[in-house]
């Protein structure tokens, strides 16, 4: 028996430690800091700033807590941290950092690491983390908070009670991101079906680009008086922890669209979209990215890459981030911009009339001459 | 034969796939809308079905398996991970470098298996804790690989992930070909016969999938190793009596299970899409589980449990692709949560004995001890 103990507690700890280096961004930056973040910083102007000097005045420290997920997960994390990395680049921030969540219940205590730590500015990078930043705000008054994609709700209620002076929501406006792709895919489909696989719709930024989408393939059929079928299918089925992390349901969801006629597939929603993606490149058939400009991180599906709702998350990121450091940065919610990516190996498919339309549309959203119409949120 | 069980299963999944016919008529031919339904089903259920059989190897032969979960993550990784490293460090060809990949990943889940075999046979370990043990190793091991691989510092790849050489191809069933000539110059009568063929169109380790079902059955229920296997799990001191060597036949058993367990890894990452995402399996051994459960410890049982999570699957997806012409009191069928639990209501129901008795090998779960 001793013998089977011993081999019991050798497993368990052995499987314990693997699970922990596993996620290792989760422990204290003392022991992260040995990745990429310090390399970044010894390329900083300032000569050699540590960890122990963001407790410092004059040293500035920006930290960013990934949403679950990695911080090179091709899409949403990885954007942000290009967008911390940017203000490094443009001297705002003397050192940058991450942490990447592994379980949404250390969301807390990622943010409080860095609370703790003396950063100047915490980004938190996702809806998910909405709630955890709110409550760090009140916990460390001194530090700025950036949340991206997080709609501050409370500048909009009676109640000042819980008005927070040091979090600022990053948001965009996604409908008008899925509104370009969508008319961009009404106006390629040749079957005039054309989907969307997108995570939960209770995630009010997924349903804005669901719903964009939808309006964006109307109002091309208007100019072209065409009728489009638009497919858009949520993963509402499965909890946050899930729902953006699902390749093979998004797959086999861009599947299910492809057999009931669709030629294009826009999948918005992290790992799940991705999944979507990957199936209708490999079918042949127009495949539409999100968040960033996915011909360059999903090589997969490049080929068929038509384009991608992008949000323009790095420029404001970066620009929150020398708001933050000059002061000038307002609690509340900050609007980025929206866009879309360019055509890449499809550039020759796409024909100069649908290239000009898209012009006009993306001028027509930059001005408000268009509006996608679409709620804020699911009613 | 539980026939019983059976018609219950098709049943539901007529009810299911007939739903979705009702909702979308206005907008889609039925059959259409039928062989789209059972081509995702068939796609959706493969793990699962995998998955299940792993179950039905391990606890007919007397291993509780909840580890497969595990078993299938990290078959999933190495899968993937040994086709990149042989498409990308050995330059082989996409094609053999995918073969390769699969059989990666059938001997990885055999591995883990290997090891929960150990432990619960040999060491005599509670065997939930053994698989829990190898959900937790599976968890840490692919996501502390699969960093240090790909995203570390002096990684083998420099800090990105190369491409993958791809999925396994479509096998084409070539139904079309063989009945078009019969459709005349009718376009309806193509258009259905493709609609056929659809179905027929699946990928290699599906299809190997439902081949495994059957060859299963047969092995457990008509040869000598069957009937030995179920003797080991249902009274193992009578089999050793009679001069069955318990021990041995458990550890074959649950690294066959490990192999059925790594090959339903194999269909995430070589299959379905080619990328490894830490924690992909999602919940789908733990799914796979109450399919075997539901399936009665059979392996066709199982298979049909599997189509059912499948179906209620493809109901899910196909009606929300419908979404604008459901009926107004058909509604409530867009909420996922509601179709979502179908399933797992269906196994509660069939655990209580409604719908023929639900019965594990008698020595499911109990360490053998001469």
């Amino acid at each position: 028996m001793k013998k089977l103990y011993f081999v019991m507690a050798l497993l368990i700890v052995a499987s314990m430690i693997l699970a922990a280096c596993g996620a290792p961004a989760t422990e204290a930056p003392a022991a992260g800091a040995t990745e990429a973040p310090v390399a970044a910083a010894t390329e900083a102007p300032v000569a050699e700033v540590t960890l122990d000097d963001c407790v410092k005045e004059e040293v500035f420290c920006v930290g960013l807590v990934t949403d679950v997920g990695k911080v090179n997960d091709k899409s949403f994390n990885q954007s942000a941290w290009e967008g911390v990395q940017q203000s490094q680049v443009d001297g705002a921030a003397d050192l940058v950092q991450f942490i990447e969540t592994a379980d949404a219940k250390d969301y807390a205590k990622n943010i409080a690491t860095f609370g703790d730590a003396g950063f100047d500015v915490v980004v938190t990078v996702g809806f998910g983390l909405g709630e955890a930043t709110l409550a760090a705000g009140v916990t460390y008054p001194d530090v700025k908070f950036i949340g991206v994609d997080q709609f501050q709700a409370w500048q909009f209620t009676e109640d000042t009670a819980d008005d927070s002076a040091n979090v600022t929501g990053l948001n965009f406006p996604e409908d008008q991101a899925g509104f370009l792709v969508g008319a961009l895919a009404a106006m390629m489909s040749e079957s005039h079906v054309i989907g969307a696989v997108c995570g939960t719709d209770v995630v009010p930024p997924v349903w804005r680009y669901g719903e964009g989408y939808k309006a964006g393939a109307l109002y091309a059929d208007g100019m072209n008086s065409t009728t489009t079928e638009v497919q858009v299918v949520y993963h509402s089925d499965v909890g946050f922890d899930k729902t953006f992390t699902d390749p093979e349901w998004g797959a086999q969801t861009a599947k299910a669209m492809m057999d009931n006629g669709a030629d294009a597939v826009f999948g918005c929603g992290g790992l799940t979209g991705n999944g979507a993606i990957t199936a209708a490149a490999q079918a042949g058939k127009y495949a539409i990215g999100v968040d960033a400009d996915q011909y360059l991180t999903l090589p997969e599906a490049a080929p068929q890459m038509l384009s991608s709702a992008m949000k323009l998350i790095v420029p404001g990121v970066a620009e929150l981030v020398a708001q933050a450091k000059d002061g000038s940065i307002a609690a509340g919610n900050y609007t980025g911009s929206a866009g879309y990516a360019p055509y890449h190996d499809l550039e020759g498919a796409v024909s100069d009339e649908v290239k000009a339309a898209m012009e006009e549309i993306n001028a027509g959203l930059l001005d408000a001459s268009i509006t996608p119409g679409v709620a804020p949120a699911k009613p | 034969m539980d026939w019983k069980r059976f018609g219950f299963i098709a049943l539901i999944i007529t009810i299911l796939i007939g739903t979705v016919v009702y909702v979308g008529q206005t907008r889609q031919t039925p059959l259409l809308i039928i062989t789209s339904m059972l081509a995702t089903t068939i796609a959706v259920a493969t793990p699962l079905t995998l998955g299940a059989l792993s179950g039905v190897y391990c606890e007919r032969a007397g291993v509780v398996n909840i580890g497969i979960e595990g078993m299938m993550l990290t078959a999933a990784f190495f899968g993937w991970l040994g086709g990149i490293y042989m498409f990308q460090i050995y330059g082989l060809s996409a094609g053999i470098s995918i073969t390769l990949g699969v059989f990666f990943a059938i001997i990885t889940g055999g591995l883990m298996a290997l090891l929960h075999a150990a432990l619960s046979i040999t060491f005599k370990v509670d065997q939930i804790i053994g698989g829990t043990v190898i959900n937790i190793l599976a968890v840490g091991l692919t996501g502390f690989l699969n960093r240090q691989l790909f995203f570390g510092k002096g990684s083998v790849f420099g800090g990105t992930v190369p491409s993958s050489p791809g999925v396994l191809p479509t096998i084409h069933v070539p139904i079309t070909e063989l009945f078009a000539p019969l459709c005349g110059t009718s376009a309806v009568c193509l258009e259905n016969v493709q609609a056929i063929n659809r179905v027929f169109d699946q990928k290699p380790i599906a299809i190997a999938a439902i081949l495994l079902v059957f060859i299963s059955h047969y092995i457990l229920f008509n040869t000598r190793w069957g009937l030995r296997t179920r003797a080991v799990g249902e009274h193992p001191r009578a089999a050793d009596t009679v001069g069955i060597n318990v021990i041995k036949m458990r550890y074959a058993n649950v690294v066959i299970g490990g192999m059925f367990a790594g090959l339903a890894g194999a269909y995430f990452t070589i299959e379905s899409v080619p990328s490894f995402e830490p924690l992909l399996t999602n919940g789908r051994g733990f799914i796979s589980l109450a399919a075997m459960i539901f399936g009665n410890w059979t392996p066709i049982g199982a298979w049909a449990a599997a189509l059912v999570f499948g179906a209620s699957q493809a109901l899910l997806i196909n009606m929300q692709i419908f979404r604008d012409v459901i009926p107004p009191q058909l509604s409530f069928l867009q909420e996922s949560y509601i179709v979502g639990l179908t399933p797992y209501i269906l196994t509660m129901i069939i655990l209580t004995g409604i719908i023929g008795r639900t019965t594990p090998p008698a020595a499911d779960g109990v360490a053998y001890e001469k």
